[in-house]
């Protein structure tokens, strides 16, 4: 299976954004190395089960709402003290080895046709640079899509003992003609001790395709924490993914999402135990209505070398219409005995008994519903430690439920 | 060494599984697989036309499909070359479709079944035993009493020439077609042997019937069907035992296997499968469940190279239930890779799957299951439960549970954890005397449990006694 291949994208569109941004000529060689590379890659894995994709993105025309040269958006960024918050042109100009370390370490660039696609074609990107012993507490960064397509990056560096707490919104502005296509990469870096807290709140209109890939490595005693909200946007398929690297590592994958209409959720929560004595927590919890379709996919890998690990993944998803449709397969791999690693998966409706209850209080059906499913997301409410995250994306799941 | 090592070393369990026949038939096929071939099989089975025609055809399909590649994690079948196979070997015994005195059988297959154990077993609990050698069945007994109330057990082949009409009707059309997967096709195209099992409505066979299949030539195929059809509201438990001995070459097993469980049924369907460790398994088991039918499966899972197998229930009617139970044991070389797989098709639908594998010595085991619930299916459950026991390092353990719900009135929970041997556990063990060796054993005697109980007596301990017998390879 190969992909199609864009007769509209051309070197010199690569070369035009590269130049835009005062690149240096080996990253302006990679995105054309990745440009070339294009007809050779796959779509990034979706699970098939017998007769059934579960998510088809060969079937996406690219062609049609792809637009190189036109990343129209308005980008708001707010840094903290001590941190360096850059836009790219300034972190290629003022970082360069920086980024030439750190670029396409996490991810290949080359993993899949949309990783390429977005290596090739990024006309906007942040570098968070954090350096050693820094508390970062508020950086954020926010995205708001002006045009058909937009392909965004960002890198995230800790040194040694910094700390970090980014929190990144996308969201749509001006409106569009037909269908839209947004692309994020993310790469975190977590030097020794450091910590890296990403949030990170999806709310794309609903014409937009959304693909995103956020993934980290750590260094020793390292921690990188995920939260990932996911309510926009018509189809997305998005990897939350941590390498435990390093020994004593840990991470936390938070998730959420809210799907109506006929929105398709495909999520990846992914974490490679590495090193030893790391620890991973894997947390997905999600409502799907009306024609919605969710499928989730866990996997956790435990290497040959990685003694002493624990891990756990739990994923919950409530079916809030018949029409709707949850699929999961939560994975482990294991490699090396010497672990505790487990998972459970559950899916269910609204439980009859708990609504039961609350009209007897007199409560009506609709808010007895809204109430049940505002609880149902408690439990990930509470891992979100950032503040304004929680309150965005509990706000944001109260409106949809009251539409 | 402790006593129950030294019992243990005197049951005749290892001999019973090492040795190996010289092979005798009286009909063998060529290697490999031709139209040619699968005429001169059917030729030799003296079958009627349709059946041929089924074969052909299932040929076709098999020479079109792809060999399946793609699936995650899969085990290497790289070596499963299928020119290499000899399909059809018939033992040198006079009588088609087996005998029905255990004296009548050549020497060399009793001793081979008596080491197996198969008439003791006849004797003691079973209400019939069929035994294949090779690719054909060569002793079949049912009790009389069971036949008086019109139940069937007879081997495959004699069913499609005394029952061709139900067979007609069943076999490889709504519940396994050819078309499922490459070895399916395969094994529409060549199988023989194998038993089928034929339940009156209303009747409860109170007693297990038994099959015991062996391979006994090198780079043999064994492609057994068997069919079981249970009428409304009867009962019947069939317990499948396999075994080869080990050669050099590769051996392949792509056995077929359908049940119809038909209204308020309920069918059991065990097996413990310890083929040769050059075997690939590689099978297709499925059961469609009518209203209110109960079907349930339990295997155990010790032989075999690589195994892929997934039991299969379609729960077609309202109110069907589906148990499934699994033990999975992977030592060296071995990569087993089994599950179960069940669709939801009908409101008011449960089923439950448990799985309990272990892995050691750089054996690899695989949990690979999906659960689908249609839409419509409303108040439908399932639950999964995997759990996995690692014994050292240069093992693998996966669990691939894939859950597909097109129904919110639901209710679908799967859990799972893996494990090495507790430490503690070990140590508080040894704390009561015991050997290092023996608390192990002990432990996964415990982790298994669960499902042992589930099994009648005879294959709970012979299953014990293999999971024993892999053990002291390493620990001793």
């Amino acid at each position: 299976m190969s992909t199609q291949v864009h007769a509209n994208l051309t070197e010199e569109q690569v070369r035009a954004i590269s130049d835009e941004l005062d690149e240096p000529e080996w990253l302006l060689e990679t995105r054309l190395d990745a440009l070339s590379a294009l007809s050779d890659l796959d779509m990034p894995k979706v699970i098939r089960t017998p007769g059934r994709d579960w998510t088809n993105l060969d079937a996406l025309d690219f062609e049609s709402f792809v637009d190189p040269l036109e990343g129209a958006e308005q980008k708001e960024r707010v840094t903290a003290e001590g941190a360096e918050v850059l836009e790219w042109s300034e972190a290629v100009a003022e970082h360069e080895a920086l980024v030439r370390e750190h670029f396409g370490s996490v991810v290949d660039t080359q993993e899949n046709y949309l990783t390429a696609l977005s290596t090739a074609l990024f006309s906007t990107g942040t570098l968070v640079y954090v350096p050693e012993r820094v508390d970062a507490e508020d950086v954020k960064i926010r995205t708001t899509v002006d045009s058909r397509s937009l392909f965004n990056y960002t890198l995230v560096v800790t040194e040694t003992s910094a700390s970090v707490t980014i929190l990144e919104r996308q969201s749509t502005g001006d409106e569009v003609e037909g269908d839209r296509y947004y692309s994020g990469i993310v790469e975190a870096v977590a030097g020794e001790n450091s910590r890296i807290q990403y949030g990170a709140l999806q709310n794309l209109s609903e014409e937009t395709y959304n693909y995103t890939l956020k993934r980290g490595r750590t260094d020793v005693y390292a921690t990188i924490n995920w939260i990932d909200g996911n309510i926009g946007s018509r189809l997305t398929k998005t990897e939350v993914s941590t390498e435990l690297a390093g020994d004593s590592s840990e991470t936390q994958i938070v998730g959420a999402f809210f799907g109506h209409d006929d929105q398709h959720f495909d999520l990846d929560s992914k974490v490679w135990h590495y090193g030893e004595h790391t620890t991973a927590d894997l947390v997905m919890r999600g409502v799907v209505d009306d024609t919605a379709r969710s499928v989730y996919e866990g996997v956790q890998y435990v290497g040959d070398d990685a003694w002493n690990t624990s891990s756990y993944q739990r994923e919950n998803t409530l079916m809030l219409s018949d029409e709707s449709e949850a699929d999961a397969s939560p994975k482990l791999e294991i490699d090396n005995h010497d672990t505790e690693a487990s998972h459970s998966a559950t899916v269910g409706q609204i439980d009859e008994e708990d609504l039961f209850y609350m009209l007897t209080r007199g409560i009506d059906r609709e808010s007895a519903r809204n109430q049940l499913v505002e609880g149902f997301f408690v439990p990930v409410l509470d891992e979100v430690e950032v503040g304004e995250l929680r309150a965005d994306l509990r706000e944001l799941i109260a409106a949809r439920l009251r539409e | 060494m402790s006593s129950e090592q030294e019992d243990l070393k005197e049951t005749d369990t290892e001999e019973r599984f090492a040795f190996k026949k010289e092979e005798s038939s009286a009909f063998k096929t060529e290697k490999g697989l031709t139209e040619e071939t699968i005429r001169l099989i059917s030729e030799d089975k003296d079958e009627p036309e349709w059946m041929l025609e089924r074969r052909l055809r299932a040929l076709r399909q098999f020479k079109e499909m792809p060999m399946p590649t793609d699936w995650p994690g899969q085990p290497d079948l790289s070596e499963v070359d299928l020119d290499e196979i000899v399909p059809y070997i018939r033992p040198d015994i006079d009588t088609r479709g087996g005998v029905d005195e255990w004296d009548d059988l050549p020497e060399d297959i009793q001793d081979t079944f008596d080491k197996l154990g198969i008439p003791e077993a006849e004797k003691k609990a079973l209400s019939g035993v069929g035994a294949q050698y090779e690719s054909e069945i060569v002793y079949q007994n049912m009790q009389e009493r069971w036949e008086e109330k019109g139940v069937v057990f007879c081997d495959m082949d004699r069913a499609v020439q005394e029952h061709e009409e139900i067979v007609r009707e069943y076999f490889m059309t709504k519940c396994v077609p050819p078309s499922d997967n490459k070895f399916a096709a395969l094994h529409g195209a060549i199988w023989s042997g194998g038993s089928f099992v034929y339940v009156p409505e209303d009747t409860t066979v109170d007693m297990p019937v038994q099959a015991y299949f062996r391979m006994n030539s090198e780079g043999m195929g064994q492609f057994e069907h068997t069919l079981i059809i249970a009428e409304p509201g009867s009962e019947v438990h069939y317990i499948e035992g396999c075994s080869a001995p080990q050669y050099a070459a590769f051996n392949l097993h792509s056995g077929g296997v359908e049940v119809f469980v038909k209204e308020d049924a309920h069918v059991q369907y065990s097996t413990v499968q310890n083929w040769s460790k050059n075997t690939y398994n590689l099978n297709t088991k499925r059961a469609i469940a009518e209203n209110g039918a109960t079907m349930e499966w339990v295997s155990g899972s010790m032989g075999s190279k690589a195994t892929m197998l997934y039991p299969s229930t379609i729960l077609k009617g309202r109110g069907a239930t589906d148990n499934h139970i699994t033990i999975a044991f992977a030592g060296e070389g071995q990569d087993i890779d089994t599950g179960a797989k069940v669709y939801h098709n009908a409101p008011n639908t449960k089923s439950t799957i448990e799985s309990k594998s272990i892995a050691k010595d750089g054996g690899r085991t695989n949990y690979r299951g999906l659960v689908h619930i249609a839409d419509g299916a409303e108040n439908s459950s399932t639950s999964v439960e995997c759990d996995a026991l690692m014994f050292d390092n240069d093992s693998t353990s996966d669990t691939m549970p894939y859950m597909e719900i097109q129904e919110s009135k639901v209710d679908v929970a799967h859990e799972a954890t893996v494990g090495k041997i507790g430490d503690e556990d070990v140590f508080y063990l040894q704390s009561r005397g015991l050997d290092d060796d023996d608390a192990k054993k002990m432990i996964v005697a415990g982790f298994i449990e669960p499902i042992t109980e589930e099994l009648p007596i005879e294959y709970a301990v012979e299953l014990n006694r293999l999971i024993e017998l892999e053990m002291e390879g390493s620990l001793g």
